[in-house]
């Protein structure tokens, strides 16, 4: 079984891997070229602890979109995570508050994210309701939840030790710059080498094929689901103890920038295409980005233009690609 | 060659970049027009034009004056360290006034469907007066209006309704108020001829771009060589103001030496990542926030003035104002109101009952609210 699903994904792939191949490098390049570029107008740009807080400020977005890759290799979307981070973070903060030990509280959240997107999955996979239908009703809920329960009252004094993010590792390694570089490898490896991995890329770029291979697609997108519930509890966390207060609110438009990261790291929007790596180094742009339009003193206005732009052209790309490769 | 693209729009956004002109208000103000304040306590405001009383006044209101009265305090929503302030502050009026007995009910949430049902049953179970905090200002009108020809008083404090659908509405600080408090704060705390820059919400959020434009133009009044560099964005958002006042401080370095917060999620984000920066004392962080999320940098020492208004004394003032309608001694036309402890309260724009200079909460006095 397994060996029939592998050898009926790899013919195509291998060509496709070229092209992904360029998507990444494309984006290191531009990562790169970018930082050069506002370091010769601005030096200070390049200043290591510059460099490290665009990094350490944006990690939670690139451990999320690591997630809704997956969400979008398997041909599924996922708008309700920027909401689900909120609640995860609003939990793992009250727990922390009111006394229970600082590991249940972290590990609380990864649980919850979990639950919650599983149950998503089990939806959207079994009773068949299109993922962007069942991810907007999640929204809402999560939304509306979470102001109803915490009427929108902060959470404040935070105990010390619950401050995941400020950990640093060997002294200058930021823990959430660590996590999100691990997360990247070992997801991206998992993807690209196990069998259910490739399953992902199987059910999300051709499920009939992938059911022939007998592949389990319903079980694949639930995997899938609960994998990035549990990555939605890993970047809730990020989020969480960065500062020193919760809001206690869904932080706005989260779920579109971390969609954005996925898209623009060419996570193909029509499925089975696309890796973490691009993701990931998409976040990185994205958020280099942000804070080189402050440093040139371009008006605020152009960061929102520029990551539509972002978009327009990587989706227009995708798209004239496969057509070429539909045509060839 | 997608990213190409990319550059391309990015580089051309670069050299469009902005040349500021000198006169030019700051980014993020509006364009309205402005009435800076006095710069030193002493001298005299300039006047702004006098209004006509623009209220409502209820019919045929059984006369009360000096009789006990029974008021009901309806609040956006009750259950909050800011609402629960305002209602302590009207209990310490009705105890101080002796003829006064005041209930705080609500909304759990701040609904005005809910805020409305409230307020109706209160109007059919019979109050003397109505205390409010809108949540939308016009949709509560009808429903004020209701109370008023009932004979009901009505009195706003916090949030506003249209004007003529209550009485008097008190009003915590006005624009060119928290700007003067935010800009004397900043000169005294960076010093009078460094550099600062703003974190807003957007460029053009109503309340954010009024406040921004008074502060400039009380700044250009009061406080001339205060330099200002820039204004971002960060909307309401936590991690996005983080992320914005660390690029600010890795941006101006050394020539950075305040920053402003304009939102209450701005406010404690700059303070964290002055803290994170350990520029603490070397970039003064000024802003509007509530109490309990600046405690942690208040404690350290690393923000010394948090800007707002003290709702406990909102909640007081808005008490004596209603005791004072039902009296009689505070007509269309008053100039002023006495508020006990307080002191005189002026009338503003009509019928607006200004609550007084900001409140500046301190290392001394922020372990006394809970909000």
């Amino acid at each position: 079984m397994t060996t029939a699903t592998l050898a009926g994904a790899e013919a195509n792939p291998r060509r496709r891997l070229k092209v992904l191949a360029s998507q990444e490098a494309l984006l290191a390049i531009a990562v790169i070229g970018l930082a050069i570029a506002v370091g010769l107008y601005n030096p200070r740009f390049l200043a290591a602890r510059n460099l490290s807080d665009v990094l350490l400020g944006n990690a939670y977005i690139a451990v999320a979109a690591v997630g809704m890759s997956m969400v979008i290799v398997s041909g599924n979307i996922d708008i309700s995570v920027g909401a689900l981070i909120g609640v995860l973070a609003t939990i793992s903060g009250t727990l922390a508050v009111n006394g229970a030990p600082i590991v249940v509280a972290w590990l609380a959240a990864l649980v919850a994210g979990v639950l919650v997107m599983a149950l998503q999955g089990v939806i959207i996979a079994y009773l068949r309701i299109p993922a962007i239908v069942v991810t907007l009703g999640m929204l809402s809920i999560l939304k509306g939840g979470l102001i109803s329960v915490t009427g929108g009252k902060w959470i404040t004094d935070l105990p010390h030790s619950f401050h995941l993010a400020d950990i640093e590792l060997f002294g200058v390694l930021p823990f959430p710059v660590f996590l999100m570089i691990v997360v990247t490898i070992l997801a991206a490896l998992w993807m690209r080498y196990s069998a259910s991995g490739r399953a992902i890329y199987a059910v999300g770029g051709n499920a009939e094929a992938a059911r022939l291979c007998g592949i389990s697609q319903p079980r694949t997108i639930v995997m899938v689901f609960a994998l990035h519930g549990f990555f939605a509890g890993a970047a809730a966390l990020l989020y969480a103890t960065q500062l020193r207060v919760i809001q206690s609110t869904v932080p706005p438009n989260l779920e579109l920038t971390i969609i954005t990261a996925s898209v623009v790291g060419g996570v193909s929007i029509l499925g089975g295409v696309g890796t973490v790596i691009g993701s990931t180094l998409a976040a990185v742009l994205i958020a280099e980005i942000a804070s080189a339009l402050v440093f040139t003193d371009v008006s605020p206005y152009w960061i929102r233009a520029v990551q539509g732009v972002l978009i327009l052209v990587t989706v227009i790309a995708d798209i004239l690609r496969r057509r070429r490769m539909a045509g060839a | 060659m997608k990213l190409g693209l990319a550059f391309a729009f990015l580089s051309a956004t670069l050299l469009a970049g902005t040349a500021s002109a000198a006169d030019k208000r700051w980014d993020g103000a509006d364009d309205l027009p402005v009435n800076p304040l006095a710069c030193s306590a002493g001298e005299a405001n300039a006047a702004p034009a006098a209004k006509p009383y623009d209220g409502g006044k209820p019919t045929n209101a059984t006369d009360k004056a000096s009789k006990p009265i029974t008021l009901v305090d309806v609040p956006k929503l009750i259950g909050i360290g800011y609402f629960n302030a305002t209602s302590k502050g009207m209990q310490e009026a009705a105890k101080a006034l002796g003829n006064v007995t005041v209930k705080t009910d609500g909304p759990t949430e701040a609904k005005i469907d809910e805020q409305i049902k409230f307020i109706d049953n209160y109007i059919t179970s019979g109050v003397d007066g109505i205390l409010f905090a809108a949540n939308d200002p016009v949709a509560i009108a009808p429903v004020l209006k209701k109370a008023l020809s009932k004979g009901i008083h009505v009195v706003g404090y916090d949030a506003n309704s249209t004007p003529d659908a209550r009485e008097w509405f008190v009003n915590q600080a006005e624009f060119n108020g928290i700007a003067k408090a935010m800009i004397d704060s900043m000169a005294k705390e960076a010093g009078e001829d460094k550099s600062f820059a703003i974190v807003t919400s957007t460029f053009t959020t109503p309340n954010q771009a009024r406040w921004i434009a008074e502060m400039w133009a009380y700044a250009q009044k009061c406080h001339p060589k205060l330099k200002w560099l820039e204004t971002v964005e960060a909307q309401e958002d936590n991690n996005l103001s983080f992320n914005q006042a660390t690029t600010l401080i890795n941006k101006h370095g050394d020539k950075l030496a305040g920053l402003f917060g304009m939102t209450s999620v701005a406010t404690p984000a700059s303070a964290e990542a002055v803290t994170k920066a350990k520029l603490c004392g070397k970039v003064a962080v000024v802003g509007l926030a509530t109490p309990n999320a600046m405690k942690p940098y208040v404690n350290a020492d690393c923000v010394k003035s948090v800007v707002l208004w003290n709702p406990v004394d909102l909640g007081y003032a808005a008490t004596y104002v209603m005791r004072a309608v039902v009296d009689g001694s505070l007509k269309p036309g008053a100039t002023s109101v006495d508020a006990g402890k307080l002191g005189k309260l002026n009338v503003v724009n009509g019928s607006e009952i200004l609550l007084g200079s900001p409140f500046i909460f301190t290392k001394q006095n922020i372990k006394d609210f809970d909000f």
